[in-house]
């Protein structure tokens, strides 16, 4: 009969086996105390922690200091008074118009983008749920988008929307005038709807796999109840999908609030009188085109604790639903 | 978890301070002034200048193979400000570049990042030799020379000659000295159908596009005003205003576009007109047959003395420099009176040198089209080289897009607005 | 042991025959028109662009008009992609994006299992720290780091203008990570632990029993972790200046915002280039189409 220490080496020894192995065990304890019952979880993580805190935390840490003083970059080896300025850089910051305008634009985007991309995402998924023929061409068709390169569809975005392309002429006269990249109502509008168009793939797949884990019961159930298949949708396939729907609309947020790109390539910065502008894009054009890093931190500090601010809530208002 | 949230937060923030304190090392300037051997320069994308800088390096580099110089074109980016900012705060910047905007030189001073000129011996008697007495405004506030004056492209009007000819207008001697004149030439222009519009300076909000459609006028209006004068902005007056109002007409009446365009609208015909300097006349090359006159002004002006905005492009040597004695000896090398001739022949941009009309006569001879840039080029202003320079000409492009572009503020009170706060940035730059 | 029928093994078998992939449809045939249809539109709307996009890179002259749209034989020309090619060298930038991507998918998956792993499956000092500062970086912008990003790296590193330069800010992408992690929370611990009682050292645990069940999530992250580098275009425009080591992103985005003027026509350039960016990702896509079953993805994300 094997000792029960040799087959379970957690439990103490009984106490005539006391000896032997007390020494390592009580080590193991004090280790285990000290670094967790699996130090070697350290190890595994141990490159992705030092990625995170080189490239990550130490940046981050120097961004928060810099908004905190003025701060411009120098030549190296050049030393320049960085003097502490206090809550200076956030005040110019919340004063200057072009960044409340910027902050204006990223809520119309998220109001149109977000709504459209969680609707049309789980409509497209639920239309795509079934045994239909070319399925696979439209789940790939579907994902091309998002797949390539944002450059590229930007370029060809460009063409179709450039006054004269053929977004405009195929409105004809209902086309806006000035078109609708230089169209102060319409820049940041068909930025959002660019967007939505490039990143549905993903949502599309995200909603295609939570729909599969619907149990077909439920929607056996409601037939049986004589539900149309509008009521199905929306009393089965709705609340079923309910996580997923907050990934999507919390990604949907973490992206918009982030926006710079877009406007970047597609509007050529501000856009027309700065209506496509965007926070990022501030941050990028205070920060390295003109010089100005602790205005572009202080900017950047408020926009991550807004959207620290609206994920916290999102979770909360999720918790209390459950 | 709350509180592991809290650590995460504070640890970035020690981390950062550690790291404030942090800094690199730099080229010591003594012993780097003497210094000789290889060095790096940048030049621009423009293609003639490629051209011009390729042949020009090669014929340094068999003169002087211990010297080797490697030339590269700048880094293609949005703005060369960008790009060398960037370079500055890697140190990675070559140690010439010829492709320097006065206007972004204050902001690399700031950063450190150029060499003082003048500290080279007999540094700034070599450039007010070759450049006369317009130099000085190349100074930086101490006195000193930080960039050296290279080259200049006068900014006037071109005008497209079969588009003029349809609309029934003349030729040889267009309408278009005062701001009526041109008003009503640009009216007639686009009714006629010859154009789509009469001329369309790029309404972008960049920073520099108001050298493109203010300054140049404001220049000939004032008879010579820089921007700001005495750490004052100078344009909230008469001048300006009317300046300013004079391109809201041209907006208003659908006279000049407000969207960005991607091509260049006057070589591809559908602006009748464009308000650019000598560099364009490449691209234009068998695409239109233009005629060039002064900008306008009020009173309507003749010849060729009307002042302009000269869009100059310059040299400067950046602090990553090692061999400076070595980048000294190719910049004289380089702006010698052969090599100022031959950029003049192969880019058509006027070398910023004392007399060039009489030095290279038979250039102008055989090009008579360029005699007017040369007469120009002598009476050009400069971008004013105060602290905060780019920022300031932002305040003033973003006052200049909502009020004169896209009409949602009268210019006089947009215009008042953007001198309050260029009076207030020059302020907080001027070292004490 | 008394044999019984007990009801609910029948539904759940009749379930579990039905559960792969495919609900029921309903009988009547308009059901499955209506969502041809909706499909159908979709598509079109999705994948016009595309085909857009390359009927416009053989175009002699821009021709935006509507009958624009068809090709017309007597305006096709192959010059746009040999002005384009002539302005970016295509093939060496198509290159680079290639080794930037490839590099942070390689940190990714190396180390970013690990990572997960660790968090979900094992208790050890730091880990909670580890997680939360993973959850900060997903929120916070890039833009806000890239300067002091980019002096750390080009300036203290001396990494400008190299690939791993380029790949080091994206190295480890903390999105694969909390799908790693996630997936891993799901793996029920029980397996781990059997190993663990069996004497399995913890290395051995990894290698033996979580690398095999990872599989699934792998293409998960990987499709989640490309896109980030091959779509990227601000930090490699910071960090090389050599023409020669720029991704096709930036090389496009110069070529768009700044020399296109001078082409013949600037718009059929732009379109040659993003064909030549668009196309072998799209040939992958469909090549790999099938691995793309959505049972993988949901997996992983729930939880």
């Amino acid at each position: 009969m094997t000792s029960i220490a040799s087959r379970h080496p957690n439990l103490p020894p009984p106490e005539g086996e006391r000896r032997p192995g007390a020494r390592r065990a009580k080590a193991q304890r004090l280790t285990r105390a000290a670094l967790g019952r699996h130090p070697i979880g350290m190890l595994f993580s141990a490159p992705y922690a030092l990625f995170v805190a080189v490239l990550f935390a130490y940046p981050l840490g120097l961004a928060v200091w810099i908004s905190f003083h003025r701060y411009f970059f120098a030549a190296p080896g050049v030393s320049v008074p960085r003097p502490y300025v206090g809550l200076a850089n956030y005040e110019a910051v919340l004063d200057d118009p072009a960044v409340r305008q910027a902050f204006l634009n990223i809520a119309i985007f998220l109001v149109i983008n977000v709504p459209l991309t969680v609707m049309l995402s789980l409509v497209l998924a639920t239309a795509l749920n079934a045994v239909i023929p070319f399925r696979a061409f439209f789940r790939t068709s579907f994902f091309v988008p998002y797949v390539t390169a944002s450059v590229a569809t930007v370029g060809v975005w460009l063409f179709m929307f450039s006054s004269g392309g053929i977004a405009s002429n195929a409105l004809g006269p209902l086309a806006p005038h000035p078109s609708w990249l230089i169209n102060e109502q319409w820049a940041m509008p068909t930025i959002a709807i660019y967007v939505t168009w490039k990143g549905l793939g993903i949502f599309i797949l995200l909603y295609l796999a939570a729909l599969q884990s619907v149990p077909k019961e439920l929607y056996e159930a409601a037939k049986v109840d004589g539900a149309s298949w509008w009521h199905r949708f929306l009393s089965v396939t709705v609340p079923g999908v309910r996580q997923v729907t907050t990934l999507v609309t919390l990604l949907a947020i973490i992206t918009g609030a982030n926006l710079f790109t877009e406007p970047y390539l597609l509007t050529g910065g501000g856009g027309p009188n700065g209506k496509s502008t965007s926070p990022v894009l501030q941050i990028y054009e205070t920060g390295i085109e003109q010089n100005h890093p602790d205005f572009a931190s202080a900017l950047g500090v408020i926009l991550v604790v807004g959207v620290l601010l609206i994920v916290g809530i999102q979770q909360l208002v999720q918790r209390r639903q459950t | 978890m709350k509180s592991r949230i809290v650590v995460a937060a504070a640890a970035p923030l020690i981390l950062g301070l550690l790291a404030a304190c942090g800094g690199g090392g730099g080229v010591s300037a003594s012993s780097a002034a003497d210094a000789h051997g290889p060095i790096s320069i940048w030049y621009s994308n423009n293609t003639q200048e490629v051209a011009w800088g390729e042949q020009m390096v090669a014929s340094w580099n068999k003169l002087h193979p211990s010297e080797k110089v490697t030339g590269q074109q700048i880094p293609a980016a949005a703005s060369s400000e960008e790009v060398i900012g960037a370079a500055i705060t890697a140190g990675s910047e070559p140690c010439l570049i010829y492709n320097t905007a006065p206007a972004a030189v204050p902001t690399f001073e700031q950063q450190g990042g150029l060499v003082s000129l003048s500290s080279f011996p007999g540094g700034a008697s070599y450039i007010e030799a070759r450049s006369g007495a317009g130099a000085s405004v190349y100074k930086s506030p101490d006195g000193q020379y930080y960039q050296l004056p290279w080259k200049s492209n006068p900014v006037m009007i071109f005008y497209n000659k079969k588009v003029f000819a349809k609309a029934g207008i003349s030729t040889t001697n267009p309408p278009l000295s005062t701001y009526s004149e041109f008003l009503a030439t640009s009216k007639k222009l686009v009714s006629s159908g010859a154009a789509k519009y009469a001329i369309y300076p790029d309404p972008s909000s960049d920073f520099f596009q108001a050298w493109y459609d203010f300054y140049p006028m404001y220049a000939a209006e004032t008879g010579g005003t820089e921007l700001v004068q005495n750490g004052k902005a100078t344009f909230n007056s008469t001048a300006g205003d009317a300046v300013a109002a004079f391109w809201q007409q041209m907006y208003a009446e659908g006279l000049a576009g407000k969207g960005s365009y991607t091509n260049d609208p006057f070589a591809d015909g559908t602006a009748a007109m464009a308000i650019v300097g000598p560099w364009a006349i490449a691209s234009y090359q068998g695409k239109v047959d233009w005629g060039v006159v002064p900008v306008p002004t009020t009173a309507g002006s003749h010849g060729d003395q009307v002042p302009t905005f000269s869009d100059a492009k310059n040299i400067a040597m950046y602090a990553s420099c090692k061999n400076r004695g070595t980048a000294w000896d190719f910049l004289k090398y380089s702006t010698s009176t052969t090599e100022d001739g031959k950029l003049l022949a192969m880019t058509g941009q006027m070398p910023m040198r004392q007399g060039i009309q009489q030095l290279y006569a038979s250039y102008f001879k055989a090009n008579p089209s360029y005699t007017e840039f040369a007469a120009e080029a002598a009476h050009t202003i400069e971008v004013p080289n105060v602290p905060n320079s780019i920022e300031d000409w932002q305040v003033f492009r973003d006052a200049w897009s909502k009020s004169v572009i896209f009409g949602q503020q009268s210019p006089d009170s947009a215009l008042a607005g953007a001198a309050t706060q260029i009076n207030k940035l020059v302020a907080s730059g001027a070292t004490p | 042991m008394t044999q019984t029928v007990p009801p609910a093994p029948e539904v759940t078998a009749a379930a579990a025959a039905a559960s792969d992939d495919v609900p029921e449809i309903e009988p009547r045939v308009p059901r499955s028109w209506w969502r041809l249809i909706v499909l159908l539109f979709g598509s079109l709307i999705f994948l016009f662009p595309f085909y857009y996009m390359i009927v416009g890179s053989f175009q002699k002259t821009a021709n935006t008009a509507l009958s624009g749209v068809i090709p017309s034989p007597g305006n096709l020309t192959l010059h746009n992609y040999s002005q384009i090619n002539a302005a970016l060298s295509l093939g060496k930038a198509l290159l680079n994006s290639a080794i930037f991507t490839g590099g942070v998918l390689l940190g990714t998956l190396v180390f970013g299992v690990l990572a997960g792993y660790a968090l979900a499956q094992l208790r050890f000092r730091g880990r909670g720290l580890v997680f939360a500062f993973m959850l900060l970086l997903l929120m916070v912008p890039f833009q806000l780091l890239i300067i002091p990003l980019y002096v750390l790296i080009v300036r203290d590193y001396g990494l400008g203008d190299s690939y791993l330069g380029m790949i080091a800010p994206f190295a480890i992408n903390s999105t694969a990570v909390f799908i790693f992690r996630q997936f891993f929370l799901q793996v029920p611990s029980e397996l781990f632990d059997a190993a663990r009682i069996d004497g399995a050292s913890e290395l051995r645990v990894l290698t033996r029993v979580a690398l095999p069940l990872v599989r699934p999530a792998l293409l998960t992250a990987m499709l989640l972790t490309f896109i980030g580098p091959w779509n990227e275009f601000l930090w490699p425009l910071l960090i090389t200046k050599q023409q020669s080591m720029q991704p096709l992103t930036v090389a496009l985005a110069n070529y768009i915002s700044t020399v296109s003027g001078v082409a013949t026509n600037p718009y059929g350039a732009i379109m040659a280039g993003a064909v030549v960016l668009a196309v072998p990702v799209v040939v992958l896509v469909i090549v790999f189409q099938r691995h793309f079953v959505s049972v993988n993805i949901g997996s992983a994300v729930k939880g």
